[in-house]
C-alpha cells in the first residue's frame, strides 16, 4: 500500500489522500470517500482513514478520501451554489483529476449522513459512478416502522407521564446548548439541508436502480431505521434486484463509536466491495 | 499551504505547512494534536490557529502523530516517547522548510504534556505554549479509565477496556504500552528542564492549571492567561460537532503577536 497526498485543483485544492495498492488488479476502478457534516476527510472515529486501508489492502483498490471545500484542510470557495449543489461539483472535479492523473474511469462513492447524500446525488448527476455506500443515507419511514418504534411507547406509562408533563409545561424538552452545555457560537455541527421529499428520492433510486447501479446500504440503531427491510418497504415501487445490500446494525450508534461495530462495518464494505470489482462483468 | 508527507517512510507522518505571511521572523511554530475525539474536535481550531499565526510571520507546521490522523498505522505498539520523537521530526521539518533556527511548541490538553517533553529534549525549540494542558499522564490515564468503569455500569459499548488492556474511549482507543508510557510524563518531573520561556493560556480554571501557575510563578519568561471559552473536548454528540474556543484561540494568537518580528 502506497498513500501520497494530493491537492486537487490549483487554486484553492481540496486536500486528500491517495491510497493505491502495490499490485493493483482493478487498475480503473478508484473508491472516493466523502466527508459526513463537519469532520474532516479522516472520518468519524477515523473510520475513513481505517476502511481506505483496509479497501486498499484486502480488496486490492484504490482509495481516495478529501475535504470538501470549507471543511478539515480545503479552504472554501465562494460561489453561488448551495453545499450540496457544490459537493456534486467537487466529487466531479475529483473523479475527473484521478481520471486524467491515473486513469480511472469508474468510481465507488462512499458517505456516512451527509456524505451518503453526496454520493447519492452524484450518482444521478455522472454516470462514472458505478456504486454507492451510503451509511445513514436516505430513509423514510413506513407504516411498520411507526409502529414498531411507537408501540412500545404507547404501552409504556413513563412515556406516557412523560408526554403529559411535557404537554402541562412541567417538563422540558432540552434542545442544543442545554443538552451538550456549550454556547452555540463555540460549537459547530453540520447545518443539515432538510430531506428531500420522499418522491423525488424514490423516483431518484428508480434511474440508478435501471441504471444497475450498485448500491450498498448501512443503516445504524437511530430511531427512523427500525427494522432490516425498511429500505424496501420505503422505495417500494422501485423494485431492486441483486444490486442492493442492506445492512441494519442495530446496535451501533451514527457516529460509529463502538470498536466492534466499526470493525464489522469495515469488514462488510471491503468484502462487498471486492466482491463487486471483481467478480466476471457480464 | 502545503499538505504532504514527512518523516520516517516505515511511519510517516501527515503535516500541513503554513508559510509565512506578514514580516519575516526567525522563529517557526509546530502545533501539537490532543489525543482520540478531542483532535478530532480540535482540528479546526488548530488549523485556524495556524492561519492567524501565519498572518503575524511565523512558519507553521501542524501534523498527525503516528497511528492518528492520516499518519501511518495505528496505535499499536506506539509509545508516548514515539509521539515525543514525532515532534522532533516535526520540528526538523519545518526548521528544513522555513530556514529558521528556532521552534516553539504549541500543544493542546495531551499535546501539551507531549511537547513539553519535547522542548526538554530540543535545543532548538525556543518556548513552550500550554493550551489547557494535561499535566499528569498518570491521572490523564487514569480519568480515562474510570470515565469507562462508570459508562461500563451503563453498559456502554463506546467505552471499555478490553482483555489485553486496551482502552476504547469514544471511538478511539489507547494500548496498554502507550498508557504505560504516558503515565511515567508530567509536568512537575519536566519543569527543572525546561530552559526556555513558558506560556500557559487556559480556557478555564483548574487545579493543575494553578499548579503549573505556582510552579513557573518565579519564572521571568512564564506568561500565564486566562481566557474563558468552552472546553469539553470529549463531548461527543451524535454528528460530530466541533468545539471552536476562539477567545484561547486569540490569546495565543496575541501571545505570539507581542513578541518583535
Amino acid at each position: 500500500m502506497r498513500e501520497q497526498v494530493v491537492m486537487v485543483g490549483s487554486e484553492l485544492p481540496l486536500v486528500g489522500v491517495l491510497c493505491e495498492p502495490e499490485n493493483n488488479p482493478a487498475p480503473n476502478v478508484a473508491v472516493i470517500l466523502l466527508n459526513s457534516g463537519v469532520i474532516h476527510r479522516v472520518g468519524s472515529c477515523r473510520l475513513s482513514v481505517t476502511l481506505a486501508r483496509n479497501l486498499c489492502e484486502k480488496a486490492g483498490l484504490a482509495t481516495f478520501r478529501f475535504d470538501f471545500s470549507g471543511i478539515g484542510d480545503s479552504e472554501a470557495r465562494r460561489g453561488t451554489l448551495t453545499a450540496a449543489q457544490a459537493a456534486v461539483d467537487e466529487v466531479q472535479e475529483v473523479m475527473d483529476y484521478l481520471s486524467q492523473w491515473k486513469q480511472f474511469d469508474r468510481f465507488i462513492l462512499y458517505g456516512l449522513c451527509s456524505g451518503a447524500f453526496a454520493s447519492y446525488r452524484t450518482a444521478l448527476s455522472d454516470t462514472r459512478v458505478m456504486a454507492t455506500v451510503q451509511l445513514d443515507g436516505y430513509c423514510y419511514m413506513t407504516w411498520k416502522s411507526h409502529l414498531l418504534r411507537y408501540a412500545p411507547k404507547l404501552l409504556s406509562l413513563t412515556r406516557w407521564s412523560q408526554f403529559i408533563l411535557r404537554k402541562l409545561g412541567l417538563r422540558k424538552t432540552r434542545k442544543g446548548a442545554e443538552v451538550s452545555g456549550i454556547e452555540e457560537r463555540y460549537f459547530e455541527v453540520p447545518g443539515f439541508a432538510g430531506y428531500p421529499p420522499k418522491e423525488e428520492v424514490t423516483e431518484g433510486l428508480r434511474v440508478l436502480n435501471d441504471r444497475k447501479l450498485q448500491m450498498l446500504y448501512v443503516f445504524f440503531g437511530h430511531e427512523y431505521y427500525v427494522y432490516q427491510d425498511q429500505f424496501q418497504d420505503c422505495f417500494r415501487p422501485v423494485v431492486f434486484g441483486d444490486n442492493l445490500t442492506v445492512i441494519h446494525r442495530p446496535h451501533a450508534t451514527h457516529i460509529l463509536s463502538e470498536p466492534e461495530d466499526r470493525a464489522s462495518v469495515v469488514d462488510a464494505i471491503t468484502q462487498w466491495a471486492a466482491q463487486l470489482v471483481h467478480q466476471p462483468q457480464p | 499551504m502545503e499538505a504532504f508527507y514527512f518523516g520516517p517512510s516505515e511511519h510517516y507522518l501527515f503535516g500541513v505547512f503554513h508559510p509565512r505571511q506578514g514580516p519575516s521572523r526567525n522563529e517557526a511554530v509546530v502545533l501539537c494534536h490532543p489525543f482520540g475525539q478531542e483532535y478530532m474536535r480540535a482540528h479546526k481550531s488548530v488549523r485556524r490557529l495556524a492561519i492567524n499565526l501565519a498572518a503575524l510571520g511565523y512558519p507553521v507546521l501542524r501534523f498527525d502523530y503516528r497511528g492518528t490522523g492520516d499518519s501511518a498505522g495505528d496505535l499499536t505498539g506506539v509509545t508516548a516517547e514515539d509521539w515525543i520523537e514525532d515532534i522532533g521530526f516535526a520540528v526538523q521539518e519545518v526548521m528544513d522548510m522555513a530556514a529558521v533556527s528556532k521552534v516553539a511548541l504549541v500543544g493542546l490538553r495531551l499535546g501539551g504534556l507531549i511537547a513539553a517533553r519535547a522542548a526538554a529534549k530540543h535545543d532548538c525549540v525556543s518556548r513552550l505554549v500550554l493550551w489547557d494542558p494535561i499535566t499528569d499522564g498518570a491521572s490523564y490515564v487514569n480519568d480515562i479509565r474510570a470515565a469507562i468503569t462508570e459508562a461500563q455500569t451503563e453498559g456502554s459499548r463506546s467505552r471499555l477496556i478490553t482483555q489485553d488492556g486496551t482502552m476504547h474511549f469514544n471511538g478511539f482507543c489507547m494500548p496498554r504500552a502507550f498508557q504505560d508510557s504516558l503515565s511515567t510524563l508530567n509536568l512537575t518531573d519536566l519543569a527543572p528542564s525546561l530552559h526556555v520561556p513558558v506560556a500557559q493560556i487556559v480556557s478555564h480554571e483548574a487545579d493543575e492549571f494553578s499548579a503549573v501557575r505556582d510552579q513557573f510563578a518565579d519564572r521571568a519568561a512564564f506568561h500565564s492567561e486566562l481566557a474563558p471559552a468552552p472546553h469539553n473536548w470529549n463531548y461527543v454528540d451524535h454528528v460530530g460537532g466541533i468545539l471552536w474556543p476562539k477567545p484561547v484561540i486569540d490569546a495565543i494568537e496575541q501571545y505570539f503577536g507581542q513578541a518583535r518580528a
